[in-house]
Protein backbone atom coordinates (compact mmCIF):
# COMPACT_ATOMS: atom_id res chain seq x y z
CA UNK A 1 0.00 0.00 0.00
CA UNK A 2 1.37 3.52 -1.26
CA UNK A 3 1.84 5.90 1.64
CA UNK A 4 -1.30 8.46 0.16
CA UNK A 5 -3.79 5.45 0.59
CA UNK A 6 -2.12 4.04 3.82
CA UNK A 7 -2.45 7.60 5.61
CA UNK A 8 -6.14 7.33 4.87
CA UNK A 9 -6.67 3.94 5.51
CA UNK A 10 -5.15 4.57 9.12
CA UNK A 11 -8.70 5.91 10.11
CA UNK A 12 -11.46 4.38 8.05
CA UNK A 13 -12.78 0.83 9.78
CA UNK A 14 -12.40 -1.24 6.02
CA UNK A 15 -8.99 -2.08 6.30
CA UNK A 16 -8.51 -5.71 8.50
CA UNK A 17 -6.74 -6.01 11.33
CA UNK A 18 -4.01 -8.27 9.32
CA UNK A 19 -3.15 -5.08 7.11
CA UNK A 20 -3.17 -2.68 10.28
CA UNK A 21 -1.12 -5.15 11.74
CA UNK A 22 1.56 -5.47 9.31
CA UNK A 23 1.54 -1.54 8.22
CA UNK A 24 2.11 -1.08 11.84
CA UNK A 25 5.31 -3.14 11.55
CA UNK A 26 5.88 -1.46 8.20
CA UNK A 27 5.84 1.90 9.96
CA UNK A 28 8.20 1.02 12.97
CA UNK A 29 10.81 -0.38 10.29
CA UNK A 30 10.58 2.86 7.97
CA UNK A 31 10.35 5.02 11.36
CA UNK A 32 13.96 3.43 12.81
CA UNK A 33 15.52 3.59 8.92
CA UNK A 34 17.50 6.91 7.50
CA UNK A 35 15.71 7.33 5.07
CA UNK A 36 12.72 8.82 6.03
CA UNK A 37 12.06 12.70 6.24
CA UNK A 38 11.11 14.25 9.67
CA UNK A 39 7.91 15.62 8.00
CA UNK A 40 7.10 12.32 6.42
CA UNK A 41 8.03 10.53 9.95
CA UNK A 42 5.13 12.62 11.25
CA UNK A 43 2.92 11.29 8.69
CA UNK A 44 4.10 7.76 9.83
CA UNK A 45 3.44 8.00 13.32
CA UNK A 46 -0.10 9.54 13.27
CA UNK A 47 -0.94 7.06 10.61
CA UNK A 48 -0.17 4.76 12.95
CA UNK A 49 -1.60 5.94 16.06
CA UNK A 50 -4.75 5.78 13.94
CA UNK A 51 -4.44 1.67 12.99
CA UNK A 52 -3.22 1.38 16.74
CA UNK A 53 -6.65 2.92 18.00
CA UNK A 54 -8.87 1.15 15.40
CA UNK A 55 -6.95 -2.05 15.66
CA UNK A 56 -7.77 -1.66 20.14
CA UNK A 57 -11.48 -1.25 18.56
CA UNK A 58 -11.64 -4.13 16.67
CA UNK A 59 -10.22 -6.23 19.48
CA UNK A 60 -12.37 -4.92 22.07
CA UNK A 61 -15.54 -4.32 20.37
CA UNK A 62 -16.11 -7.24 17.85
CA UNK A 63 -18.04 -10.47 17.95
CA UNK A 64 -16.91 -14.02 16.67
CA UNK A 65 -19.36 -14.59 13.95
CA UNK A 66 -20.15 -17.91 12.78
CA UNK A 67 -21.93 -18.51 9.07
CA UNK A 68 -22.06 -22.13 7.50
CA UNK A 69 -21.65 -22.33 3.86
CA UNK A 70 -24.68 -24.07 1.60
CA UNK A 71 -24.99 -25.37 -1.38
CA UNK A 72 -24.41 -22.92 -4.07
CA UNK A 73 -22.41 -20.38 -2.15
CA UNK A 74 -25.60 -19.41 -0.07
CA UNK A 75 -24.41 -18.84 3.74
CA UNK A 76 -26.77 -18.98 7.15
CA UNK A 77 -25.75 -17.60 10.20
CA UNK A 78 -25.05 -19.70 13.00
CA UNK A 79 -25.62 -20.21 16.73
CA UNK A 80 -22.46 -22.34 18.28
CA UNK A 81 -23.09 -23.24 22.12
CA UNK A 82 -20.36 -23.20 24.49
CA UNK A 83 -19.62 -26.86 24.93
CA UNK B 1 -33.91 -76.52 8.45
CA UNK B 2 -36.07 -76.56 5.41
CA UNK B 3 -39.53 -78.42 5.95
CA UNK B 4 -39.33 -80.13 2.50
CA UNK B 5 -35.89 -81.84 3.59
CA UNK B 6 -36.37 -84.72 5.74
CA UNK B 7 -32.61 -85.57 6.15
CA UNK B 8 -31.25 -85.34 9.34
CA UNK B 9 -27.62 -86.32 9.94
CA UNK B 10 -28.29 -85.81 13.61
CA UNK B 11 -31.65 -86.77 14.48
CA UNK B 12 -32.35 -86.40 18.04
CA UNK B 13 -35.14 -88.30 20.45
CA UNK B 14 -37.75 -85.20 20.56
CA UNK B 15 -41.24 -85.55 19.36
CA UNK B 16 -41.07 -83.50 16.44
CA UNK B 17 -38.38 -85.85 14.80
CA UNK B 18 -40.64 -88.47 15.33
CA UNK B 19 -42.22 -87.63 11.84
CA UNK B 20 -38.97 -87.58 10.39
CA UNK B 21 -37.43 -90.91 11.42
CA UNK B 22 -40.89 -92.31 10.27
CA UNK B 23 -39.87 -91.09 7.08
CA UNK B 24 -36.56 -92.14 7.19
CA UNK B 25 -37.86 -95.64 8.56
CA UNK B 26 -39.90 -95.19 5.35
CA UNK B 27 -37.02 -94.48 3.10
CA UNK B 28 -35.35 -97.19 4.69
CA UNK B 29 -38.21 -99.27 4.25
CA UNK B 30 -38.14 -98.49 0.80
CA UNK B 31 -34.40 -99.35 -0.11
CA UNK B 32 -36.23 -103.05 -0.34
CA UNK B 33 -37.21 -102.24 -3.51
CA UNK B 34 -36.10 -98.77 -5.40
CA UNK B 35 -34.32 -97.13 -3.20
CA UNK B 36 -34.90 -93.31 -2.50
CA UNK B 37 -32.94 -90.62 -5.04
CA UNK B 38 -31.66 -87.09 -3.32
CA UNK B 39 -30.84 -84.97 -6.15
CA UNK B 40 -27.47 -83.11 -5.97
CA UNK B 41 -29.44 -79.69 -4.83
CA UNK B 42 -31.30 -81.12 -1.83
CA UNK B 43 -28.12 -82.04 -0.26
CA UNK B 44 -26.03 -79.44 -0.44
CA UNK B 45 -29.04 -76.96 0.68
CA UNK B 46 -29.61 -79.45 3.63
CA UNK B 47 -26.09 -79.60 4.35
CA UNK B 48 -26.01 -75.78 3.87
CA UNK B 49 -29.01 -75.62 6.64
CA UNK B 50 -27.29 -77.75 8.64
CA UNK B 51 -24.10 -75.95 8.67
CA UNK B 52 -25.28 -72.74 8.97
CA UNK B 53 -27.96 -73.57 11.89
CA UNK B 54 -25.82 -75.86 14.11
CA UNK B 55 -22.56 -73.67 13.54
CA UNK B 56 -22.93 -69.62 15.39
CA UNK B 57 -21.01 -66.97 13.59
CA UNK B 58 -16.95 -67.76 15.07
CA UNK B 59 -13.64 -66.15 15.06
CA UNK B 60 -11.37 -68.27 13.14
CA UNK B 61 -7.20 -67.46 13.06
CA UNK B 62 -5.01 -68.23 10.42
CA UNK B 63 -2.80 -66.82 7.97
CA UNK B 64 -4.39 -65.21 4.17
CA UNK B 65 -3.55 -67.21 1.02
CA UNK B 66 -4.63 -65.83 -1.66
CA UNK B 67 -6.78 -62.88 -1.98
CA UNK B 68 -8.95 -61.71 -5.00
CA UNK B 69 -11.43 -58.91 -5.08
CA UNK B 70 -14.26 -58.72 -8.07
CA UNK B 71 -15.48 -55.97 -9.51
CA UNK B 72 -18.51 -55.67 -7.44
CA UNK B 73 -15.91 -55.50 -4.74
CA UNK B 74 -16.78 -59.02 -2.92
CA UNK B 75 -13.73 -60.51 -1.80
CA UNK B 76 -12.41 -64.25 -2.00
CA UNK B 77 -9.92 -65.98 -0.71
CA UNK B 78 -8.48 -68.59 1.35
CA UNK B 79 -7.69 -68.98 4.90
CA UNK B 80 -4.72 -72.01 6.05
CA UNK B 81 -2.51 -72.66 8.52
CA UNK B 82 0.23 -75.29 8.11
CA UNK B 83 -1.76 -78.34 7.84
CA UNK B 84 -5.24 -77.21 6.01
CA UNK B 85 -6.79 -74.46 4.08
CA UNK B 86 -10.57 -73.13 4.02
CA UNK B 87 -12.35 -70.88 1.23
CA UNK B 88 -13.93 -67.99 2.55
CA UNK B 89 -15.96 -64.55 1.11
CA UNK B 90 -16.73 -61.50 1.96
CA UNK B 91 -19.25 -59.63 0.67
CA UNK B 92 -19.24 -56.31 -0.49
CA UNK B 93 -21.27 -54.59 2.24
CA UNK B 94 -19.00 -55.68 4.57
CA UNK B 95 -15.66 -55.53 2.19
CA UNK B 96 -16.12 -51.87 2.52
CA UNK B 97 -15.63 -51.66 5.50
CA UNK B 98 -12.13 -52.76 5.08
CA UNK B 99 -9.82 -50.27 5.73
CA UNK B 100 -7.46 -51.96 2.74
CA UNK B 101 -7.43 -55.50 1.54
CA UNK B 102 -4.77 -58.15 3.97
CA UNK B 103 -1.76 -58.93 2.05
CA UNK B 104 -1.32 -62.36 1.61
CA UNK B 105 0.94 -64.45 4.26
CA UNK B 106 -0.92 -62.14 6.68
CA UNK B 107 -1.65 -63.12 10.23
CA UNK B 108 -5.69 -62.19 10.52
CA UNK B 109 -8.08 -63.85 11.93
CA UNK B 110 -11.63 -63.71 10.99
CA UNK B 111 -15.30 -63.60 12.15
CA UNK B 112 -18.07 -65.73 9.86
CA UNK B 113 -20.32 -68.01 9.49
CA UNK B 114 -19.95 -71.24 7.56
CA UNK B 115 -22.44 -72.54 4.75
CA UNK B 116 -21.97 -74.12 1.84
CA UNK B 117 -21.88 -72.72 -1.57
CA UNK B 118 -24.19 -75.01 -3.17
CA UNK B 119 -23.56 -74.86 -6.86
CA UNK B 120 -19.96 -75.98 -6.09
CA UNK B 121 -20.85 -78.21 -2.81
CA UNK B 122 -17.94 -76.34 -1.30
CA UNK B 123 -18.22 -75.32 2.57
CA UNK B 124 -16.66 -72.11 3.02
CA UNK B 125 -17.04 -69.22 5.56
CA UNK B 126 -18.72 -66.40 5.11
CA UNK B 127 -16.71 -63.81 6.34
CA UNK B 128 -18.20 -60.31 7.87
CA UNK B 129 -15.19 -58.74 9.99
CA UNK B 130 -10.98 -59.39 9.18
CA UNK B 131 -8.59 -58.31 11.66
CA UNK B 132 -4.87 -58.61 11.65
CA UNK B 133 -2.28 -58.48 13.90
CA UNK B 134 -4.37 -57.28 16.50
CA UNK B 135 -7.70 -55.26 16.12
CA UNK B 136 -5.97 -52.52 14.24
CA UNK B 137 -3.66 -53.95 12.33
CA UNK B 138 -5.64 -53.25 8.97
CA UNK B 139 -6.13 -49.66 9.65
CA UNK B 140 -2.31 -49.61 10.19
CA UNK B 141 -1.76 -51.26 7.09
CA UNK B 142 -3.69 -49.11 4.75
CA UNK B 143 -2.46 -46.35 6.69
CA UNK B 144 1.02 -47.12 5.73
CA UNK B 145 0.25 -47.95 2.07
CA UNK B 146 -1.21 -44.61 1.59
CA UNK B 147 1.31 -42.71 3.22
CA UNK B 148 3.40 -44.83 0.96
CA UNK B 149 1.59 -43.39 -1.33
CA UNK B 150 1.69 -39.83 -0.83
CA UNK B 151 5.38 -40.01 0.27
CA UNK B 152 5.98 -41.15 -3.62
CA UNK B 153 4.16 -37.98 -4.80
CA UNK B 154 5.79 -35.75 -3.08
CA UNK B 155 2.22 -34.95 -1.45
CA UNK B 156 4.30 -34.97 2.55
CA UNK B 157 7.02 -32.98 1.75
CA UNK B 158 7.78 -30.51 4.36
CA UNK B 159 8.78 -27.97 1.13
CA UNK B 160 5.02 -28.37 0.52
CA UNK B 161 3.63 -26.83 3.68
CA UNK B 162 2.26 -23.44 3.46
CA UNK B 163 2.87 -21.28 5.61
CA UNK B 164 -0.08 -20.30 8.22
CA UNK B 165 -1.61 -16.12 8.08
CA UNK B 166 -1.04 -14.68 11.13
CA UNK B 167 -3.84 -12.63 11.94
CA UNK B 168 -6.50 -14.57 9.77
CA UNK B 169 -10.19 -12.35 8.83
CA UNK B 170 -11.61 -15.37 7.78
CA UNK B 171 -11.69 -19.01 9.42
CA UNK B 172 -12.94 -21.57 7.53
CA UNK B 173 -14.14 -25.22 9.26
CA UNK B 174 -14.25 -28.23 7.82
CA UNK B 175 -16.50 -30.69 10.39
CA UNK B 176 -19.98 -31.78 11.21
CA UNK B 177 -22.00 -28.76 12.29
CA UNK B 178 -23.12 -31.18 15.35
CA UNK B 179 -20.16 -32.27 16.58
CA UNK B 180 -18.20 -31.23 19.98
CA UNK B 181 -15.06 -30.36 17.34
CA UNK B 182 -17.40 -27.55 16.53
CA UNK B 183 -18.14 -26.29 19.69
CA UNK B 184 -14.47 -26.21 20.87
CA UNK B 185 -13.23 -24.90 18.55
CA UNK B 186 -15.31 -21.82 18.32
CA UNK B 187 -15.38 -21.36 21.54
CA UNK B 188 -11.22 -21.14 21.61
CA UNK B 189 -11.83 -19.06 18.61
CA UNK B 190 -14.37 -16.55 20.42
CA UNK B 191 -11.96 -16.12 23.55
CA UNK B 192 -8.56 -15.40 21.29
CA UNK B 193 -9.39 -14.05 18.04
CA UNK B 194 -13.63 -12.30 18.21
CA UNK B 195 -12.34 -10.86 15.15
CA UNK B 196 -12.58 -13.03 13.26
CA UNK B 197 -15.39 -14.95 10.93
CA UNK B 198 -16.02 -18.39 10.64
CA UNK B 199 -17.67 -19.91 7.53
CA UNK B 200 -18.16 -23.85 7.99
CA UNK B 201 -18.19 -26.47 5.86
CA UNK B 202 -20.27 -28.58 7.28
CA UNK B 203 -19.92 -32.44 6.88
CA UNK B 204 -21.09 -35.99 8.01
CA UNK B 205 -17.26 -37.11 9.58
CA UNK B 206 -17.82 -40.72 9.41
CA UNK B 207 -19.55 -44.03 7.78
CA UNK B 208 -19.49 -44.62 4.38
CA UNK B 209 -18.64 -42.17 1.75
CA UNK B 210 -17.77 -39.40 4.66
CA UNK B 211 -14.01 -38.69 3.28
CA UNK B 212 -15.57 -38.26 -0.04
CA UNK B 213 -17.70 -35.70 1.94
CA UNK B 214 -15.26 -34.26 3.82
CA UNK B 215 -13.12 -33.70 0.89
CA UNK B 216 -16.19 -31.93 -1.09
CA UNK B 217 -16.87 -29.69 1.62
CA UNK B 218 -13.51 -28.41 1.71
CA UNK B 219 -13.32 -27.68 -1.86
CA UNK B 220 -16.18 -26.16 -1.07
CA UNK B 221 -14.87 -23.59 1.10
CA UNK B 222 -11.47 -23.11 -0.72
CA UNK B 223 -13.99 -22.48 -3.95
CA UNK B 224 -15.59 -19.69 -2.17
CA UNK B 225 -11.92 -17.94 -1.79
CA UNK B 226 -12.73 -16.07 1.41
CA UNK B 227 -11.07 -18.37 4.01
CA UNK B 228 -7.31 -17.30 5.34
CA UNK B 229 -7.08 -20.56 6.75
CA UNK B 230 -8.76 -23.62 6.86
CA UNK B 231 -9.31 -26.26 10.07
CA UNK B 232 -10.53 -29.57 8.88
CA UNK B 233 -11.16 -31.19 12.27
CA UNK B 234 -13.08 -34.08 14.08
CA UNK B 235 -13.16 -35.07 17.41
CA UNK B 236 -12.08 -37.80 19.46
CA UNK B 237 -13.55 -41.45 18.85
CA UNK B 238 -12.32 -45.36 17.85
CA UNK B 239 -10.28 -45.93 14.98
CA UNK B 240 -12.84 -46.46 12.86
CA UNK B 241 -14.52 -43.38 13.52
CA UNK B 242 -11.62 -41.30 12.97
CA UNK B 243 -10.84 -43.24 9.47
CA UNK B 244 -12.60 -40.68 6.70
CA UNK B 245 -9.36 -38.74 7.75
CA UNK B 246 -7.23 -41.47 7.16
CA UNK B 247 -8.88 -41.96 3.60
CA UNK B 248 -6.87 -40.92 0.01
CA UNK B 249 -10.01 -38.22 -1.06
CA UNK B 250 -9.76 -36.15 2.00
CA UNK B 251 -5.76 -36.65 1.91
CA UNK B 252 -5.76 -35.21 -1.88
CA UNK B 253 -8.64 -32.49 -1.15
CA UNK B 254 -6.32 -31.42 1.68
CA UNK B 255 -3.29 -32.03 -0.79
CA UNK B 256 -5.12 -30.17 -3.33
CA UNK B 257 -6.14 -26.95 -1.16
CA UNK B 258 -4.84 -23.89 -2.05
CA UNK B 259 -5.25 -21.85 1.11
CA UNK B 260 -3.67 -23.11 4.33
CA UNK B 261 -5.16 -26.33 6.10
CA UNK B 262 -4.68 -27.30 9.73
CA UNK B 263 -5.60 -30.64 10.55
CA UNK B 264 -7.33 -31.61 14.38
CA UNK B 265 -8.56 -35.05 14.54
CA UNK B 266 -9.39 -37.26 17.39
CA UNK B 267 -6.67 -36.84 20.48
CA UNK B 268 -3.40 -36.39 20.88
CA UNK B 269 -2.23 -39.54 20.17
CA UNK B 270 -4.16 -40.05 16.85
CA UNK B 271 -2.22 -39.32 13.73
CA UNK B 272 -4.50 -39.68 10.52
CA UNK B 273 -3.54 -39.28 7.11
CA UNK B 274 -5.09 -35.80 7.01
CA UNK B 275 -2.82 -34.99 9.93
CA UNK B 276 0.45 -35.74 7.63
CA UNK B 277 -0.73 -33.56 4.38
CA UNK B 278 -1.70 -30.71 6.22
CA UNK B 279 0.03 -27.72 6.29
CA UNK B 280 0.05 -28.29 10.25
CA UNK B 281 -0.87 -30.93 12.24
CA UNK B 282 -2.82 -29.90 15.94
CA UNK B 283 -3.28 -32.71 17.85
CA UNK B 284 -6.89 -31.50 19.07
CA UNK B 285 -9.56 -29.57 17.45
CA UNK B 286 -9.20 -26.75 20.15
CA UNK B 287 -5.17 -26.38 19.50
CA UNK B 288 -5.86 -26.50 15.88
CA UNK B 289 -8.54 -23.17 16.71
CA UNK B 290 -5.10 -21.82 18.74
CA UNK B 291 -3.12 -22.67 16.16
CA UNK B 292 -4.62 -20.52 12.73
CA UNK B 293 -5.29 -17.22 15.31
CA UNK B 294 -3.01 -14.87 17.63
CA UNK B 295 -4.26 -14.50 21.08
CA UNK B 296 -6.03 -11.33 21.45
CA UNK B 297 -4.59 -10.75 24.97
CA UNK B 298 -1.19 -10.63 23.80
CA UNK B 299 -1.83 -8.79 20.51
CA UNK B 300 -3.83 -6.21 23.20
CA UNK B 301 -0.41 -5.35 24.66
CA UNK B 302 1.10 -5.48 21.25
CA UNK B 303 -0.98 -2.91 20.46
CA UNK B 304 -0.55 -1.30 24.38
CA UNK B 305 3.09 -0.80 23.38
CA UNK B 306 2.66 0.29 20.26
CA UNK B 307 2.16 4.29 20.37
CA UNK B 308 5.32 4.63 22.78
CA UNK B 309 7.19 2.34 20.15
CA UNK B 310 6.04 4.94 17.14
CA UNK B 311 7.30 7.78 19.37
CA UNK B 312 10.56 6.19 19.93
CA UNK B 313 10.62 5.71 16.36
CA UNK B 314 9.29 9.28 15.31
CA UNK B 315 12.45 10.61 18.34
CA UNK B 316 14.45 8.29 16.67
CA UNK B 317 14.27 10.19 13.42
CA UNK B 318 14.53 13.57 14.77
CA UNK B 319 17.38 13.00 16.53
CA UNK B 320 19.22 11.63 13.24
CA UNK B 321 17.56 14.43 11.72
CA UNK B 322 19.44 16.76 14.19
CA UNK B 323 22.48 15.08 14.28
CA UNK B 324 22.27 15.21 10.59
CA UNK B 325 22.24 18.35 10.53
CA UNK B 326 25.19 18.89 12.96
CA UNK B 327 27.36 16.61 10.49
CA UNK B 328 26.33 19.07 7.09
CA UNK B 329 27.13 22.24 9.35
CA UNK B 330 30.93 20.42 10.23
CA UNK B 331 31.24 19.52 6.79
CA UNK B 332 30.16 22.72 5.54
CA UNK B 333 32.80 24.56 8.13
CA UNK B 334 35.36 21.74 7.06
CA UNK B 335 35.33 22.82 3.31
CA UNK B 336 34.98 26.67 4.03
CA UNK B 337 38.05 26.08 6.35
CA UNK B 338 39.89 24.46 3.15
CA UNK B 339 39.28 27.02 1.12
CA UNK B 340 40.15 29.27 3.49
CA UNK B 341 43.04 28.15 4.00
CA UNK B 342 45.53 28.14 0.94
CA UNK B 343 44.22 32.02 0.59
CA UNK B 344 45.24 32.57 4.30
CA UNK B 345 48.69 30.52 3.47
CA UNK B 346 48.92 33.13 0.50
CA UNK B 347 48.75 35.90 2.26
CA UNK B 348 50.59 35.05 5.06
CA UNK B 349 53.69 34.59 2.44
CA UNK B 350 52.70 37.48 1.12
CA UNK B 351 52.86 39.61 4.54
CA UNK B 352 55.87 37.99 5.50
CA UNK B 353 57.45 38.62 1.90
CA UNK B 354 56.40 42.49 2.53
CA UNK B 355 57.88 42.81 5.66
CA UNK B 356 61.05 41.26 4.70
CA UNK B 357 61.02 43.89 1.51
CA UNK B 358 60.20 46.86 3.67
CA UNK B 359 62.93 45.51 6.29
CA UNK B 360 65.47 45.15 3.21
CA UNK B 361 64.09 48.68 2.29
CA UNK B 362 64.54 50.66 4.89
CA UNK B 363 68.15 49.22 5.94
CA UNK B 364 68.94 50.39 2.36
CA UNK B 365 68.12 53.77 3.20
CA UNK B 366 69.24 53.61 6.57
CA UNK B 367 73.11 52.60 4.89
CA UNK B 368 72.81 55.53 2.58
CA UNK B 369 71.26 57.62 4.95
CA UNK B 370 74.82 56.79 7.05
CA UNK B 371 77.19 56.97 3.90
CA UNK B 372 75.47 60.18 3.12
CA UNK B 373 76.11 61.51 6.52
CA UNK B 374 79.72 60.11 6.51
CA UNK B 375 80.11 62.05 3.10
CA UNK B 376 78.28 65.26 4.42
CA UNK B 377 80.33 65.16 7.46
CA UNK B 378 83.48 65.24 5.29
CA UNK B 379 81.93 68.34 3.60
CA UNK B 380 80.80 70.26 6.14
CA UNK B 381 82.15 73.55 6.22
CA UNK B 382 82.25 72.98 10.01
CA UNK B 383 85.25 70.60 10.00
CA UNK B 384 87.31 73.33 7.81
CA UNK B 385 86.24 75.61 10.27
CA UNK B 386 87.59 73.31 12.98
CA UNK B 387 90.96 73.65 11.05
CA UNK B 388 91.21 77.64 11.68
CA UNK B 389 88.96 78.60 8.18
CA UNK B 390 86.20 80.58 8.16
CA UNK B 391 83.84 81.50 5.88
CA UNK B 392 82.72 85.20 5.64
CA UNK B 393 78.95 85.65 4.77
CA UNK B 394 76.82 88.56 3.53
CA UNK B 395 74.37 89.67 5.89
CA UNK B 396 71.20 88.09 3.16
CA UNK B 397 73.18 84.93 4.05
CA UNK B 398 75.16 84.83 0.38
CA UNK B 399 78.94 83.09 0.83
CA UNK B 400 81.21 86.04 0.05
CA UNK B 401 83.92 84.09 -1.99
CA UNK B 402 85.54 86.81 -3.99
CA UNK B 403 87.24 90.52 -4.07
CA UNK B 404 84.65 90.83 -5.76
CA UNK B 405 82.09 90.16 -3.74
CA UNK B 406 83.00 93.27 -1.20
CA UNK B 407 82.80 96.29 -1.35
CA UNK B 408 84.94 98.97 1.08
CA UNK B 409 83.31 99.63 4.44
CA UNK B 410 80.76 96.56 3.53
CA UNK B 411 79.36 94.79 7.03
CA UNK B 412 79.60 91.28 6.65
CA UNK B 413 79.07 88.17 9.07
CA UNK B 414 82.63 85.97 9.36
CA UNK B 415 81.71 82.07 10.89
CA UNK B 416 84.24 80.94 13.11
CA UNK B 417 84.58 77.41 14.54
CA UNK B 418 83.02 78.56 17.47
CA UNK B 419 80.37 81.77 16.61
CA UNK B 420 80.10 84.60 14.32
CA UNK B 421 82.11 87.74 14.16
CA UNK B 422 80.13 91.31 12.75
CA UNK B 423 82.87 92.65 10.53
CA UNK B 424 83.29 95.49 7.86
CA UNK B 425 85.69 95.67 4.72
CA UNK B 426 88.11 98.04 4.95
CA UNK B 427 90.39 97.57 1.32
CA UNK B 428 90.18 95.17 -0.91
CA UNK B 429 92.90 93.86 -3.02
CA UNK B 430 93.14 91.49 -5.41
CA UNK B 431 95.92 88.91 -5.38
CA UNK B 432 98.37 88.27 -8.17
CA UNK B 433 97.56 85.43 -10.01
CA UNK B 434 98.61 82.08 -8.98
Amino acid sequence: MSDETAREAGSTESVSLEERIARLEEILTRLESDEVALEQALELFEEGIGHVRAAERVLSETQLRVEELLAGGKKKELDVDEP
Amino acid sequence: MSDDLSLDLFPEPEPEHVEVEASVDESEKETVGEPKVWSVSQVNRAVRSLLEDSVDPLWIGGEVGTWTRSRPGHCYFTLKDDRAQMRCVMFNRDAQQLPTDPEEGMKVRVLGALTLYEARGEYQLVASRIEAEGAEGLWRLAFQKLRATLTAEGLLDPERKKELPRYPAVVGIVTSSTGAALRDIVSVLRRRAPWVRVLLGATRVQGEGASVEIALALEALAATGEPDVIIVSRGGGAVEDLWAFNEEPVARAIAACPIPVVSGVGHEVDVTIADLVADLRAPTPSAAAEAVVPDAVVLMEGLREMPSRLAQGLRGTIQRRRSGLREVLAGLRMRVERRIMPVQQTIDRATGRMERAMRSALELRRLRVATAAGKLDALSPLATLQRGYSVARSRTGGVLRSVQDFAPGQPFELRVRDGEVSCEALETREAGPS
